[in-house]
């Protein structure tokens, strides 16, 4: 019908009402300071600590618990049943629930190790700032040798020379990263100093440990906590990598890359085993970053 | 000149003879290698007998200066496991080794550097932030989680590759576009913030304001500025042409100095790890200067300074 379509075209567009152009501006505009990928980033991380914190009562089954009858059966989304919904593995252990516990292994690892690289890396960065001299000399030889090294190698040679168990494998993880804070804490620390606020808390008597702790800390921590951003993700990936190597989180505790270097061997027949941790390890780390970023532009213009 | 040259020499030795102190510190300091190595029944002559043979009865000083005599001589000591000379052990990999990440280094710069180039002169166009968003999955993706998807896909499904081994060189393969991905992902990011810098500069706008034309203000003027933070990475890259593929080798079965590694370190044989380490450290601190070298080729303002490059 031509008079119906030419009356379509010709129909103005009806003005929308003003509350729902109001509305749509005010969604636009939090998406703008909040963009969906930062809140998918954020979504996820989020489930990522609840199940670390929850782990306990939320796995289906103890993620030791064998079941020699039940072994490689798929996942439900493959054909398997309910009673394993990311299906079991080559023991019968079900794949939910080592997956749950080693979101919370690696997590707690890879949290604990950051906590550790900015504590060092902090009290590094402004012991040179404050004594200079020598001192300053000596972390910054430090950090050269820690920068100059790939810290994979350094990890297997300490691995190598002193054994594993999880109380060193966390502190040698918390070795990584630290050379960028304390460079970065070390350079903030010695601008700070010479701004007015520093001085000013030095004229009224501070001593050190407050004036830093108190005063240039909060000042700084925008920075120092969008650096330790960048080094969350590369610590899951550090562990991941030594754990499917063998080398890092050892059985019968379990992690994401421990999980992978395990179910590489049933990789032909039950793909599953791997997948569900590989998946893990690339969206946690991803969210990270994506994270990390957008930390980056909001807090911290000056880094790049 | 001279004198920044000088000093980056320096620096580099003191680097290299703090690896060495490092080394031989934990290596004394682990207890002792007779008895991880031994077995835990074995009679006390034979324990006696091993250290002997080791040179693990003198005193720590002793030790450390017959350590460093030694190395000076190329001796580095035997793989406690087969007496095998540890240096000859880890000489006779480096080839495999190098044809793996020789190729993926060329593939990486080929596709990272034009890439990131073509990302900041497009800016916010579709390509650049499809390459920005595979760079960000390059960067998160594990290796080895990488490696095994591939070996799924190509081998396992498709049947068209190995899956590991080095018979052929269809084995390599895999590996080399496994370490080429994150490679030339991290490349193509710094190359493209090293552009949108430069283009960013008053210098591009005053070329541009006097006439010259877009494609040349880019080739004579972005490029070359841009090459320098590019150069760093690309450089460290160099330096961990050795060591850079100790979990992709591992991943693919392939012989290379990362998979003796591997063993050395489960293994414990700590001579072979002791003599990686110290290949690795030489070819790290070695490609750091010659980048601080070549930087102070390129840029004549770094010459002055002496403090530590910014990387």
């Amino acid at each position: 019908m031509p008079s119906d379509l030419q009356q379509r075209r010709d129909a103005e567009p009806r003005p929308l009402p003003e509350s729902i152009t109001h509305r749509r501006s005010a969604v636009r505009r939090f998406f703008d300071a909040w963009p969906p990928m930062v809140l998918m980033a954020i979504a996820w991380l989020t489930l990522m600590l609840i199940i670390a914190l929850a782990a306990d009562y939320i796995r289906p089954y103890d993620f030791k618990a064998l079941d020699l009858r039940g072994r490689l059966q798929p996942p439900v989304f493959m054909g398997g049943s309910w009673r394993h919904i990311l299906g079991s593995d080559e023991l019968g252990r079900d794949v939910l629930s080592r997956l749950i516990e080693s979101i919370r292994v690696s997590l707690l690892i890879a949290l604990a190790s950051t906590l550790i690289a900015a504590v060092v890396g902090v009290l590094l960065g402004f012991a040179a700032a404050h004594f200079r001299g020598i001192v300053e000399q000596l972390v910054q030889v430090l950090i050269d040798l820690q920068a100059s090294m790939p810290f994979l190698i350094i990890a297997l040679a300490v691995l190598a020379f002193f054994g594993n168990s999880l109380m060193l494998f966390v502190l040698l993880m918390g070795l990584h990263g630290w050379e960028r804070i304390a460079r970065i804490s070390r350079g903030l620390a010695i601008s700070a100093n010479e701004q007015g606020y520093a001085s000013a808390v030095r004229d009224l008597g501070a001593g050190p440990w407050r004036i830093y702790g108190r005063h240039i800390l909060p000042n700084i921590a925008a920075t120092l906590i969008v650096s330790m951003t960048l080094n969350f993700p590369e610590v899951i990936l550090l562990e991941s990598g030594l754990s499917f190597l063998g080398l890092g989180v050892q059985p019968p505790l379990t992690s994401l890359g421990n999980m992978v270097g395990y179910g590489r061997e049933y990789m032909q027949t039950a793909a599953w085993i791997l997948l569900a941790p590989a998946v893990v390890i690339i969206v946690t780390t991803l969210s990270v970053s994506i994270l990390g970023d957008w930390l980056r532009d909001r807090l911290d213009p000056t880094l790049r | 000149m001279l004198a920044y040259i000088a000093t980056r020499v320096g620096r580099a030795i003191f680097t290299i003879s703090l690896v060495l102190t490092f080394s031989f510190t934990i290596l004394a300091a682990t207890g002792d290698p007779a008895l991880l190595i031994m077995s835990v029944d074995a009679p006390p002559e034979a324990i006696e007998a091993f250290r002997e043979r080791y040179g693990l009865d003198a005193s720590v000083w002793q030790q450390y200066i017959g350590y460093l005599g030694n190395l000076l001589q190329g001796n580095f000591g035997q793989s406690l496991r087969d007496g095998r000379d540890a240096w000859d052990v880890v000489v006779e990999r480096i080839p495999l080794t190098l044809a793996l990440t020789v190729p993926a280094f060329l593939l990486k710069i080929g596709i990272g550097i034009p890439a990131g180039i073509y990302a900041a002169l497009h800016r916010n166009s579709f390509l650049d932030r499809l390459v920005m968003m595979i760079s960000v999955a390059g960067y998160t993706v594990p290796s080895f989680v990488l490696g095994l998807i591939l070996i799924l896909v190509f081998a396992v499904n498709l049947g068209v590759l190995p899956s590991g081994g080095q018979d052929t060189w269809r084995h390599a393969i895999l590996p080399i576009v496994t370490l080429g991905t994150a490679g030339a992902a991290i490349i193509a990011r710094y190359t493209r913030s090293a552009m949108l810098e430069v283009l960013g500069q008053p210098y591009i706008r005053t070329a541009r304001a006097k006439g010259v034309p877009w494609p040349k203000a880019v080739r004579r003027h972005a490029l070359p500025n841009a090459a320098i933070p590019t150069l760093t990475v690309v450089g460290l890259m160099v330096g961990s042409l050795i060591a850079g593929a100790v979990v992709v080798e591992s991943v693919f079965s392939w012989p290379g100095v990362g998979r003796l590694l591997i063993s050395a370190v489960a293994n414990r044989d700590l001579m072979i790890v002791q003599a990686i380490l110290l290949l690795v450290a030489v070819c790290m601190v070695t490609s750091n200067l010659l980048v601080d070298i070549a930087y102070g080729l390129i840029d004549p303002r770094l010459r002055g300074r002496s403090g530590s490059r910014k990387t």
